[in-house]
């Protein structure tokens, strides 16, 4: 039980870092694309802030994803023992053609700032965001699998891909990450908005600076709010019977299951229902905001303006990421008690050979590190967010320093 | 393919404990190296181009170990749990520190993130040398697992010699001179002692069967001079030695 809690608290937590990651890269890239063409020195000024905000959300992603990648064989040795032969595939590709690129080429973009030149500078912000939803796609394949797996045969009790085709096409896969990446970007959108709004709230100095995050903020809000909620939909028709399924169909997976592998609860529990009405309510919030910023947003002076949108915006920011965390609990519980849903049961997914007692210990050593990091990451945006554009550490130019002491005393 | 993913295993592995073996033996050395904090600032400059660079060998390993020996990943990390625990939680330790650094201008908070990555760096160390000591000695907490605490001077060993050649002529780079190390030898040394460990591992009885192990290993080898050239290009872009503190 402790195993299951670890891993869904170190998959959620990473998966809240990772929202922001994938839609903020994406707008660091356009903004960094519109200064690049145009020579712009506003919209220089603005890669550099949000850079910055995406640069501390992904250092701090990444190392839950790191902890999450070795959970799998800690904690899961029934699963790798079993489905090892497909399920390890994706997240093999994942790490060695998605996740390799991104982190090479991101340390590139933050060190060599000032110091490439600005087109190759350019590309790399590119290859970055590319490599990233690479990165998504993925994991979606590795988790879809999950889902509704397919493209396998079972030889001796343990899995064997036979069809690459449908394992990486497997719409369980494919539609989530669409879903997922414009759940980013409404993410990214609504987090773009909300501190422009706190700054213009604030009236501090930066009014040029804030309209256009804003503006960008709501184009971005407005565009991807109807797509998640499509390619969300479009999934209903591959979800399991026992999930989201009519009453008849889930009695008859039931029954089958029954019959194959012996009686056990099917149904998965209610918390699941709780995350999709969680997930809906969140985003017809959302929708609403999007209407009141449709409004709003073809006139560029009024955004400036109105106290009340502006804290609207700000109080906006905490529903994509319930709306994400919910989705994702949906997804996850409602496959329960399968880890691969109709194939392996997750109990019997669990390493045996783990006592209780280190289990206990490494789930409290990692859960305080990850509170620990969740509240540094939110403190550190909360204090990047409101210092605004002169804050920024990235590619400002470093101070000049003799690289030695002139004279050192003692020798 | 089976002889294929083992090769390009012991690539990857030796890969990052050449590369990232380097940054962590800095950070082992950063107290004695960096005397204050603006010297300090100076010596993780040395790595910092690289170091984000450097851990994606070992993310790259733990994927190829999952795509083409998923028996393996369970034998080897389950076995040896407590050691694997203290290894990534010194890693989040180090890394945190390394990243949120540069971030808060206050002497207090960079003292604690020193305090950070140095304690990270010996423990990814320590755990290293006990990891690949246990795993020499047949697997599973044994022996090895003590005998290969000592291992973890060997990062450091290799640590100084990135040092010499990175930090800028003058007391830096003269104080990380005073250890006889030389990087291409230490180097050598790092890359052959995951190929050393792996030699008795029973890598027919873990791999992958099907077409997973297939598509695993020949994506591998295309995009592995992809791989390379990305990393070259990091290494041409920051050659040379370090004159003025980064981003970190």
């Amino acid at each position: 039980m402790l195993a299951r809690v670890q891993f869904a608290l170190t998959a959620g937590t990473h998966f809240l870092f990772v929202a922001l990651t994938l839609g903020l890269a994406t707008l660091v890239a356009l903004t960094q694309t519109r200064a690049t063409v145009s020579g712009s020195a506003v919209h220089a000024r603005m890669v550099r802030f949000w850079g910055q905000l995406y640069v501390v959300n992904y250092a701090v992603g990444i190392v839950t994803g790191l902890v999450m990648e070795f959970q799998f064989g800690l904690n899961w040795a029934g699963m790798s023992r079993v489905t090892g032969g497909v399920f390890g595939a994706p997240l093999a590709l994942e790490t060695i053609v998605a996740f390799f690129v991104e982190s090479t080429f991101l340390g590139l973009w933050i060190f060599g700032w000032d110091r490439l030149n600005r087109w190759v500078h350019l590309s790399l912000i590119w290859v970055v965001t590319l490599t990233a939803y690479l990165s998504a796609y993925f994991v979606l394949v590795a988790n879809g699998w999950l889902q509704r797996p397919v493209g396998f045969e079972m030889v001796d009790g343990t899995a064997r891909l036979t069809d690459v085709g449908a394992l990486l096409g497997n719409p369980t896969a494919v539609l989530a990450f669409f879903h997922v990446l414009f759940g980013g970007l409404l993410t990214a959108g609504f987090f773009m908005a909300g501190v422009s709004g706190y700054h213009l709230l604030r009236r501090t100095a930066e009014v040029e600076f804030f309209r256009r995050s804003m503006r960008i903020g709501l184009l971005t809000v407005i565009l991807s709010v109807m797509p998640v909620v499509m390619f969300g939909g479009a999934q209903f028709e591959y979800v399991q019977p026992t999930k989201a399924g009519g009453q008849e169909d889930a009695q008859a997976a039931v029954a089958d299951f029954t019959a194959r592998f012996g009686p056990d609860e099917y149904m998965p529990p209610g918390l699941a229902g709780v995350g999709e009405g969680l997930m809906m309510g969140m985003w017809s919030l959302m929708i609403l905001v999007a209407c009141v910023a449709l409004v709003k947003f073809p006139f560029g002076k009024w955004l400036v303006r109105g106290r009340v949108f502006h804290v609207l915006m700000i109080v906006a920011v905490p529903l994509p990421y319930v709306a994400m965390v919910s989705g994702w609990v949906f997804r996850e519980v409602g496959r329960q008690p399968w880890m691969v849903y109709g194939v392996l049961k997750t109990r019997d997914a669990l390493s045996p050979g783990v006592g209780a007692g280190t289990m206990t210990v490494s789930f409290v050593a990692f859960m305080v590190l990850f509170a620990v990091l969740f509240a540094v990451n939110a403190w550190l945006l909360v204090r990047f967010a409101r210092r605004g554009p002169e804050g920024s550490g990235l590619g400002a130019s470093a101070p000049v320093e003799p690289a030695a002491p002139v004279m050192s005393p003692t020798f | 393919m089976e002889s294929l993913a083992v090769v390009l295993l012991a690539v990857f592995s030796a890969g990052y404990l050449v590369l990232a073996g380097a940054d962590i033996g800095v950070g082992m050395l950063l107290p004695w190296l960096g005397r204050d904090q603006r010297e300090r600032r100076l010596v993780i400059a040395s790595f910092a181009p690289f170091f984000l660079g450097n851990e994606v060998w070992l993310v790259a390993s733990a994927g190829l170990v999952a795509g083409a020996f998923p028996g393996l990943e369970h034998d080897l990390l389950e076995g040896l749990y407590p050691l694997v625990a203290v290894l990534l939680i010194g890693w989040v330790v180090r890394d945190m520190g390394l990243w949120l650094r540069g971030r808060v201008d206050a002497v207090a908070w960079r003292g604690g993130c020193d305090a950070a990555i140095v304690a990270g760096s010996w423990a990814l160390a320590l755990a290293w040398g006990s990891v690949l000591g246990s795993v020499l000695w047949g697997g599973g907490l044994n022996a090895g697992s003590v005998l290969g605490l000592p291992l973890a001077v060997v990062f450091a060993w290799h640590g100084a010699g990135f040092a010499r050649w990175r930090l800028p002529v003058g007391v830096l780079a003269a104080r990380a001179g005073r250890v006889r190390s030389r990087y291409a030898v230490s180097a050598v040394v790092m890359a052959s002692a995951p190929v050393v460990a792996g030699v008795r591992l029973p890598w027919s009885e873990a791999v992958a069967e099907g077409a997973g192990l297939t598509m695993t290993a020949v994506t591998t080898v295309v995009v592995l001079p992809l791989l390379l050239g990305s990393q070259a290009l990091v290494w041409w872009t920051f050659r040379g030695r370090v004159e003025s503190p980064s981003y970190l």
